[in-house]
């Protein structure tokens, strides 16, 4: 589902090779939050590497269109350190965009699924206030909600347990374990910088990115 | 020879641009059907909401002011005899220039700015990136609605403009001078025509077009720094106001000389 061979790019990876299956829950613990950033561009096609290759969904990033890249970014789920929220559109747009953008659901349906992801993951906060005053941990739940709204194949954790309470935090961590049990073969990559932020995460492998190459933890 | 290399350097950046403003433009219409998408709409809306409905109050004060100017002017010039001629007058000033061109310089200085300074925050904060990562193209998303729902409000406020400057003005002379709305009638009517009043919305049209691409370019060329946001909004004031003025002219010439 996702693979890198070889990849190489100045000052993060040295032919490093790497990939998650279908069914896969992995977490790759970086050295620095640069380094773990700079891994999510890569992963997520925004930044191409100097050499080497990187699939996404068995197709080569640097040999399609942006429209093919789009499409794959469709079936993948990125939940943002910060949430990613759009600071133009409120709590609700934002929930709702990705999925109102590429499905043809009624704007009710999307709400009901809304509604009961935000119950599970404990937020019962306005939905129709901007996000921008919003406490860091909600912008984290609702980047969470939104990438659980559109049902990918593929979900990227970017360290979104960091600075939770442990209460919303094994709340947080019971939804996401589920989630990745919901769908056969959904695969779930974990990136932080610190073992402890992913702590108790159902994981069935664990990768350190140093000096250019990631290494499988026993 | 330095002089020369600067000035053909920078001869070149201009050809650079223009190609990157009419690539935008280009890329807007090949996206045009993707307004049916219920998000991208909304942002079309909320665009003509922000740019057109918003400034509508703006551009009926301003236009109700220019034709009590203009006529003021008129009558002081020819007096108050003459109520064909100033009513010939007053409808090739608003509707052939003045229309388009004010209401060009509001949405200038109301929504070019907006854009641009929106569209760099959201570069400064990495949204439009999140925006891709949701597989959202942000020119479908974000450019395209912009620049069709500007250009929509610019065709809509000049009329409405043009409408407010002439209303403006024969009020003026009707109330306070006592002279027959049927006298400006008869210059207004014999001058007002189906192609004249086109071209002021053709060139409203192109206005519109101009500034929303000029402004949607500026605000994503916003990498790095906020302190960027400002020089975007004023570049995309000034080049706005410059390809409105070039626009301007070379409409005239095709069409009224």
């Amino acid at each position: 589902m996702i693979n890198l061979e070889c990849a190489s790019l100045k000052g993060l990876l040295e032919c490093a090779s790497f990939s998650a299956h279908e069914g896969n829950s992995r977490v790759v613990l970086a050295e620095t939050d640069f380094d773990k950033n700079l891994l999510l561009r890569v992963l997520t096609g925004l930044t191409r590497t100097d050499s080497g290759k990187v699939f996404i969904f068995g197709k080569e990033i640097s040999s399609i269109t942006y429209a093919e890249l789009s499409e794959a970014r469709k079936k993948m789920g990125v939940v943002l350190n910060s949430g990613g929220l759009i600071s133009n559109l409120k709590v609700w747009e934002n929930l709702m965009l990705p999925l109102a953008y590429h499905a043809s659901l009624s704007y009710n349906d999307i709400e009901v699924k809304m509604i009961n992801i935000l119950n599970n993951l404990g937020y019962n906060d306005d939905l129709n206030i901007l996000p921008g005053p919003l406490p860091a941990y909600k912008k984290k739940l609702l980047g969470l909600a939104r990438a659980f709204l559109t049902e990918p194949d593929l979900i990227i954790y970017d360290s979104i347990f960091d600075g939770l309470s442990s209460d919303i935090r094994n709340r947080a961590l019971k939804v996401v374990n589920t989630f990745h049990e919901e769908k056969k073969g959904r695969v779930s990559l974990f990136l932080a910088t610190s073992e402890v932020s992913v702590k108790d995460i159902k994981a069935d492998s664990v990768y350190v990115l140093k000096k250019g190459n990631f290494h499988e933890r026993n | 020879m330095a002089t020369a290399g600067k000035a053909s350097y920078k001869y070149l950046r201009t050809i650079e641009y223009l190609y990157e403003l009419f690539s935008l433009l280009f890329a807007a219409f090949g996206n045009l059907p993707f307004l049916k998408i219920r998000p991208v709409r909304t942002v079309f809306f909320r665009q003509i909401y922000f740019g057109g409905i918003e400034t509508f109050g703006k551009v009926i004060i301003i236009g109700l002011l220019i034709g009590i100017v203009i006529i003021t002017q008129i009558t002081s010039l020819v007096g108050l005899g003459s109520a064909v001629l100033t009513g010939k007058i007053l409808i090739w000033v608003v509707v052939r220039e003045l229309g388009p061109l004010l209401a060009a310089i509001i949405i200038i200085a109301r929504s070019a700015t907006a854009i641009a300074s929106e569209l760099g925050a959201m570069n400064i904060e990495n949204e439009i990136e999140n925006i891709e990562l949701m597989g959202i193209d942000p020119n479908r998303y974000l450019i395209m609605p912009r620049v069709f729902a500007l250009a929509l409000s610019a065709v809509v406020l000049t009329f409405y403009f043009e409408l407010a400057a002439i209303f403006g003005g024969i009020a003026v002379t009707s109330i306070f001078w006592a002279v027959p709305f049927e006298q400006y009638s008869k210059g207004m009517l014999s001058s007002l025509s189906i192609a004249e009043l086109s071209v002021s919305l053709l060139k409203s049209l192109l206005f519109g077009t101009a500034i929303a691409a000029v402004s949607c370019s500026q605000g994503l060329k916003v990498r790095k720094s906020i302190t960027q946001i400002p020089q975007a909004t004023t570049r995309a004031t000034i080049q706005s106001l410059f390809l409105v003025f070039i626009f301007d002219g070379i409409i005239t010439f095709i069409f009224f000389v």
